[in-house]
């Protein structure tokens, strides 16, 4: 049983690591790698990228599949189909689906008046030399 | 808005900010770096002059720095506040996954879980002892800690108000209260809130950065496999080593029994983007 839900909507390319994440693996595409860099630092060709994960449910061996168009280095839009037969992977399936872009929520930081951001983007120097190497191959 | 003069330089391997009224002066500024250098000799993973290094190459007792006792107390609190989740023994297996000094950044196969603390090694407020090589990674608590022991140095150098700002881990001390974005872990653009910090710490964590294709640094003791439910987490306390440990121990830990041992507030994004709280949160979130 397929379900697909197709929705617009705007936020960074690092969303497809949830995606990614949660199936439990690597898409192919450079993209659509775990630690992805902030947008800000690179640019993605636009276009369609599609990741298709399979994982073990406790009934049996299920997939899904992620597909995000790419614009501007901005996902302009999201499709997850998931394949799932067994009951319950099919209810965290549709959950999943229905909560991935509703319940991402923030406000533009250039746009409140604040100190300081505290996130993790800087992460060390020696490290994100290393995931640019590894983009590089993938890009290759 | 921010105070100049300010500091900006490049410590354990990342990148330090310290913002305060006046400035700090040579000499300060001097024993700044000298105090980050002697915490990297000791605790770095990712040099093989470091006391850390020769754990993980050789068995026996080792005389830990003056430092030692606070950091590997609040690990132990840690480690049993989440079942054996968090803990400094977890080195080897973040190696195997491919964070290693030379960040090859790709895993092997057979990844292990870590050792149970009770197995590997023992401390004895001094010293501690191994019956065989170990690899400690004191990533979950160290850079908070370290920013603690700066501030320490800053104010024996009779600087009064300064903030400290070590990519994620902040201090603030002194001086007007600060309002601080809380980073969209999946967006840096966007804050998911605002967090007010006065006299205090704030510690932010996510699994996608410091990540790789197939894992990321957040790795679980007890499987050996990265940690998924939580996303990104943010924690606040009187110290930067207690928010740091905690920041890290909302990965894998219920946040009710974190708070029987430890006062402190937190936000954390679960994995589909949902938001928790605690209800005393200082600030405003998004959601």
């Amino acid at each position: 049983m397929n379900i697909t839900h197709r929705r617009r909507t705007a936020f960074a390319l690092g969303g497809l690591s949830v995606a990614a994440t949660l199936v439990g693996c690597t898409p192919a595409s450079a993209p659509a790698s775990p630690g992805a860099a902030p947008a800000s630092t690179g640019s993605y060709t636009d276009g369609e990228y599609s990741a298709t994960g399979e994982y073990q449910s406790p009934g049996g061996p299920e997939s899904i599949e992620v597909t995000v168009a790419l614009e501007g280095n901005v996902v302009t839009e999201v499709t997850v189909t998931g394949n799932a037969t067994d009951g319950n992977a099919l209810r965290y399936q549709t959950e999943f689906e229905d909560g991935i872009a509703a319940e991402v929520v923030g406000v533009n930081i250039d746009e409140l008046s604040v100190d300081k951001v505290a996130g993790s983007s800087l992460t060390s120097d020696g490290f994100n030399d290393a995931i640019a190497q590894i983009k590089g191959d993938a890009d290759a | 808005m921010t105070p100049t003069p300010s500091l900006s330089f490049n410590a354990i391997g990342t990148r330090w900010q310290i913002d305060s009224a006046d400035p700090l002066g040579a000499p300060l500024e001097a024993a700044v770096r000298d105090r980050t250098e002697e915490f990297d000799r000791a605790w770095s993973r990712f040099r093989d002059d470091s006391l850390v290094h020769r754990i993980s190459v050789s068995s026996g007792s080792f005389e830990l720095p003056a430092d030692a006792p606070a950091l590997l107390e609040l690990y132990r609190t840690l480690y049993e506040c989440t079942d054996g989740a968090v803990t400094p023994l977890i080195g080897r297996a973040l190696e195997q996954w491919g964070y290693d000094s030379a960040y090859s950044l790709r895993p092997i196969r057979g990844i292990t879980p870590a050792p149970r603390w009770e197995d590997a090694i023992s401390w004895d407020g001094r010293s501690l002892h191994t019956v065989r090589p170990v690899v400690l990674d004191v990533g979950a608590a160290g850079k908070g800690y370290l920013v603690d022991l700066v501030a320490h140095v800053l104010v024996d150098g009779g600087v009064t108000a300064f903030t400290i700002d070590a990519s994620g881990d902040l201090l603030h001390h002194g001086g007007r209260p600060l309002r601080v974005a809380l980073e969209h872990p999946l967006d840096p653009s966007k804050a998911i809130g605002v967090a007010l910090l006065s006299d205090g710490a704030l510690c932010a964590s996510a699994s996608n950065r410091r990540a790789w294709p197939g894992g990321h640094h957040l790795i679980d003791a007890l499987t050996g496999a990265p940690t998924k439910r939580v996303i990104a987490t943010w924690a606040t306390a009187s110290s930067c080593l207690v928010a740091d440990g905690l920041a890290t121990a909302l990965f894998f830990g219920e946040p009710e029994r974190l708070a029987r041992e430890f006062d402190f507030e937190w936000v954390r994004m679960l994995q589909g983007g949902s938001l928790e709280h605690s209800s005393g949160f200082d600030g405003e979130i998004f959601a």
